[in-house]
């Protein structure tokens, strides 16, 4: 802004100059016209002077004289007598008549020295009847007008000689010289006038291309539709406000609005563009004037909140917006409420503020408000002072669960389920582990969270189903008879090219479809069951069989299940642990093994742990089991030796690496 | 202070005539000052049978010395250098220089003194519209080159209300000295009883001019072409005004000549002939606008 003001002023600098160098020349040039002009009439009154002494005392007095003969004693004494007044009173200086051939017949005061010679052209032009003037300087030091005319003494226009008169100048120079002045202050005042006008248009224009300037950045930095700041302009506030490192500190918030698409799609694009404005409308009028409402392009409108001491304080300020928001909204008659998701994060303090980016915060506001959508709390707010070390950094986690997926540090271990009947393994589930450089083994805990909200979830769930598959394929050519489950994140289920990659990972391996297990969460389904069922719905057809996890400990409604074709439902370790002694959960799982096999789905209890439990199960009806009773999360080939021991059978585990140190046994879907 | 010659020429139109005589060949001039212009080619051949009628001292000395009251405009009168005398009389005698081979010069002179000075031998000739009359021709010989009548000149809105020769009784005239106007006049004078005629000589005829112009006078005779001349000449005409278009008496202009000087007058009477022959008369007579007194022939006092 400074820079372009400057060039404003540099722009109104260089009019007023350029206005200012013809200004001065048209005055220069006037100026000197004039100073010419007035010397010019200084001539042109001598000439109109010496005119009348001719016509009126020389003529007179020399009337029938011969001027090549020299005059009579009579005619001198006229001419003297005609003379020496004007002499006298100053009206002139000097007059001389002379013959054509220069001699000087009469002078006012005798003399001869310094009269015009004969071949000065101002003579020549007299003896052929012109006249002529000149401004000189005289051998006394003044100024005089010489004008050199014929003498015509009578009236048949015959010329007798030249008269030479010099004429007093200083009067006619004084008087000049005060008109001039005069004009010259008219003048110059005129000019002043004129600059001063043009300087305003300059000015004028100026600020008209500056205030064309500003509106430009404003459409640049302001989305057309609420007047709002755009996108651009949010990071910059938002940057500044963070920068300011305000005490008591601030916030960032993100909204997107629930269900705008439907408004859209059933009301049209002007209802949708209404209630965009009456969303922003409302946004500025909940929030302090010093806050900043933003919208960053569709539903999504952006917040920063200063004077935030807490998370606390964001959640009282936002419930307030979030009410003001929820007031209904009449567009084309239809009553609207209008519902968002807010999701925050805490400007962070101290040591950690330094390193803060706005991008940084906004990922984090996106993750949060990610995750407020699909659970049940419209705000969530993220307080990087109130996490751990390492969880503050799942920025720098992000960056290096990317670099793990090529450098090959994840690994899979796998939990059996085993059928509660014969005792057999029947299928193995696929868990993600990794081996960070520095950090040694981590379990799913410390970066799915990371990989959830950073999109690297989908580039996670293609290596392990990859890997997972290849596994398969060495397990069976060992003659096992396994088949393999994977679990897959909410994201997975958004697009149907997932289903696409599934069949083609099966397809390159000659795979047989039925042979791989899908678990989805139930909170994967709870985001947007539309699209999720019509994902889980082609996967089913290709053959894949699809299992709901942690069944019962989400909000899973009975309704899910009416239009899933599910060829598994695995029951919650929270209803498992209590059993048998816990009646209200025997119920349950009794109540979940009767409605999975009514469904035509197998039924696996998750988090089996004692043998009472796994033979109750077993009696129960349920199909399989999973826990610690069995065996913890391992390579495959530690599966196989666990296999082998137990049925006093010999299979021989292929050379592939184990991991011994494994001491992590919550798996990634325990996290969910 | 820029120093810069201003010249002002007083009448632009009569530049003009000036510069249309020095074309036509004038050599008109008074050679006592300057020499005069150098005679241009346009014009007569040098005659030499009529070069041979001249005197042996003017084919000697080279020059006709002509003599004239220069202010008669447009017969004879001076240049705005105030120096040079132009008109259809110096036009006409350079012709007739041209054909004799002399230089012409013109010199002014009072009209009163002309025919004494040609008489005595201080001019060759005199030629400024003098009337050949039987009593000038008792003097001195005439070589008739053109014809007018008299003219009666008065202030422009004629505030005396004359229109005829007989209302000038009573009133103060102004004429040049030694004109047939001073005759005609006299001879007015005996028709006015006893309202007589104021009669003003003047050397010159702008001196009578003069007298008009200052409403000292109600009228002044002039040949009627100087006269229509002043009432029709830019600078002239807001003066003065014709009383009526009647000419008076009207009489051959003569060229004099002594009558001791019969091969002169012949030798310019020829000259003049060719000039007549050659249509240069009839040029000369158009370019100064008085066609009206041409003569159909160059005869020798044929003014009795």
């Amino acid at each position: 802004v400074d820079v372009g003001a400057r060039r404003r002023r540099g722009l109104f600098a260089v009019y007023c100059l350029a206005s200012l160098v013809p200004l001065v020349v048209l005055g220069a040039v006037l100026t000197r016209g004039y100073q010419s002009q007035g010397a010019e009439r200084g001539r042109d009154h001598g000439l109109a002077q010496a005119a009348v002494i001719e016509e009126m005392a020389i003529a007179p007095a020399l009337t029938g004289a011969d001027l090549a003969e020299g005059l009579t004693p009579a005619e001198r004494d006229r001419l003297r007598t005609a003379t020496d007044l004007a002499i006298f009173s100053g009206s002139l200086t000097h007059l001389r008549v002379r013959s054509f051939d220069g001699r000087v017949s009469f002078s006012d005061d005798g003399s001869v020295v310094g009269a015009v010679p004969v071949d000065d052209p101002a003579f020549q032009t007299a003896a052929r009847g012109g006249t002529s003037a000149l401004i000189v300087d005289d051998a006394d030091g003044r100024t005089t007008i010489r004008v050199l005319q014929p003498v015509v003494a009578s009236s048949n226009g015959r010329a007798i000689g030249v008269l030479e008169v010099h004429l007093p100048y200083e009067a006619i120079a004084s008087k000049v010289a005060v008109e001039t002045r005069r004009t010259m202050i008219r003048l110059g005042g005129g000019l002043l006038v004129l600059f001063a006008v043009l300087a305003l248009i300059s000015w004028a224009t100026t600020r008209a291309l500056r205030r064309q300037a500003s509106g430009h950045e404003h459409a640049a930095l302001h989305d057309p539709l609420t007047g709002l700041p755009n996108r651009e302009l949010f990071r910059r506030e938002a940057k500044e406000a963070l920068s300011a490192a305000r005490a008591p500190g601030g916030a960032l918030a993100l909204l997107d609005l629930d269900h705008f698409k439907e408004v859209n799609d059933s009301l049209g694009h002007h209802a949708g563009d209404e209630l965009l404005r009456i969303v922003g409308r409302r946004l500025v009028t909940a929030l302090p004037p010093a806050d900043t409402v933003a919208r960053l392009g569709g539903d999504e409108f952006g917040l920063v909140l200063s004077g935030i001491e807490g998370r606390a304080d964001a959640l009282r300020l936002l419930t307030v917006v979030q009410r003001s928001l929820g007031e209904a909204v009449l567009l084309d008659g239809v009553a609207i409420s209008v519902e968002a998701s807010f999701g925050v994060c805490l400007f962070p303090v101290g040591a950690d503020a330094d390193d803060a980016s706005v991008e940084d915060l906004m990922l984090r506001a996106d993750a949060a408000m990610y995750e407020g959508k699909r659970g049940t709390d419209g705000i969530v707010v993220f307080d990087p002072a109130a996490v751990t070390q390492h969880q503050s950094h799942s920025l720098v986690l992000q960056h290096e669960l990317r670099d793990a997926l090529q450098r090959h540090e994840l690994t899979l271990h796998y939990q059996p389920k085993v059928d509660l009947r014969t005792g057999a393994v029947s299928c193995v589930e696929a868990l993600v582990r990794w081996h960070h450089p520095v950090r040694g083994l981590l379990p799913p805990a410390e970066f799915l969270s990371v990989a959830e909200h950073s999109g690297l979830i989908k580039p996670l769930t293609t290596w392990v189903l990859s890997h997972a598959l290849d596994d398969y394929l060495l397990w069976t050519a060992a003659g096992l008879d396994w088949t393999v489950a994977v679990n897959v994140s909410a994201r997975n289920l958004d697009s149907l090219d997932f289903v696409d990659e599934v069949r083609r990972e099966l397809t390159r391996r000659n795979i047989s479809p039925d042979r791989l297990y899908l678990e989805v969460t139930e909170t994967a389904l709870a985001s947007d069951l539309d699209i999720a069922i019509q994902v889980l719905d082609a996967v089913a057809a290709t053959g894949v069989r699809t299992s709901i996890d942690d069944f019962g400990a989400g909000y899973t409604s009975l309704a899910q299940l009416r239009l899933l074709h599910v060829s598994e439902v695995k029951i919650d370790r929270a209803f498992v642990a209590e059993l048998p002694t816990n009646a209200r959960d025997a119920a349950i799982v009794e109540a979940i093994i009767d409605l999975g096999h009514r469904l035509g789905a197998q039924v696996t209890a998750e988090g089996v742990e004692s043998a009472e439990v796994a033979t109750w199960l077993g009696a129960a009806g349920c199909d399989h089991g999973q826990g610690y009773l069995w065996l913890r999360a391992s390579s495959w080939p530690d599966v196989v030796r666990f296999v082998s021991a137990r049925e006093g059978r010999t299979v021989d585990p292929p050379a592939a690496s184990t991991d011994q140190t494994a001491e992590h046994h919550l798996s990634a879907k325990a996290l969910r | 202070m820029s120093t810069r010659h201003l010249n002002r020429r007083r009448d632009h139109r009569l530049v003009a005539l000036v510069a249309l005589a020095f074309l036509a060949g004038t050599t008109a001039g008074c050679g006592e000052q300057s020499p005069p212009p150098a005679p241009v080619s346009a014009g007569l051949k040098v005659d030499q049978a009529l070069r041979g009628q001249l005197p042996e001292a003017i084919r000697t000395k080279g020059e006709l010395r002509i003599g004239t009251d220069a202010s008669y405009a447009p017969m004879a009168s001076f240049a705005p250098d105030g120096r040079t005398i132009i008109g259809m009389e110096p036009d006409l005698a350079a012709q007739v220089g041209l054909a004799l081979g002399v230089r012409v010069t013109f010199v002014h002179a009072d009209f009163g003194t002309l025919l004494d000075q040609v008489a005595s031998g201080k001019l060759d000739l005199a030629m400024s519209a003098i009337t050949d009359t039987a009593e000038r021709g008792r003097q001195v010989d005439f070589v008739n080159y053109f014809s007018a009548g008299t003219a009666i000149v008065v202030q422009r809105g004629n505030p005396a209300g004359i229109t005829g020769i007989r209302d000038l009784c009573g009133h103060v005239v102004a004429v040049e000295a030694d004109t047939t106007q001073v005759d005609l006049l006299a001879r007015t004078q005996r028709n006015c009883g006893g309202r007589r005629i104021s009669v003003k000589e003047f050397a010159t005829n702008s001196d009578a001019l003069l007298e008009l112009r200052t409403g000292r006078a109600a009228a002044v005779l002039n040949d009627l072409p100087p006269a229509a001349f002043l009432t029709s000449a830019a600078k002239t005409k807001s003066q003065y005004q014709l009383a009526s278009t009647t000419q008076y008496e009207p009489a051959p202009y003569g060229i004099v000549v002594a009558k001791s000087q019969p091969g002169l007058r012949d030798a310019v009477q020829g000259a003049l002939q060719t000039a007549y022959k050659a249509g240069v008369y009839a040029d000369i007579m158009k370019r100064w606008n008085v066609t009206s007194g041409a003569v159909d022939q160059i005869t020798i006092n044929s003014g009795r």
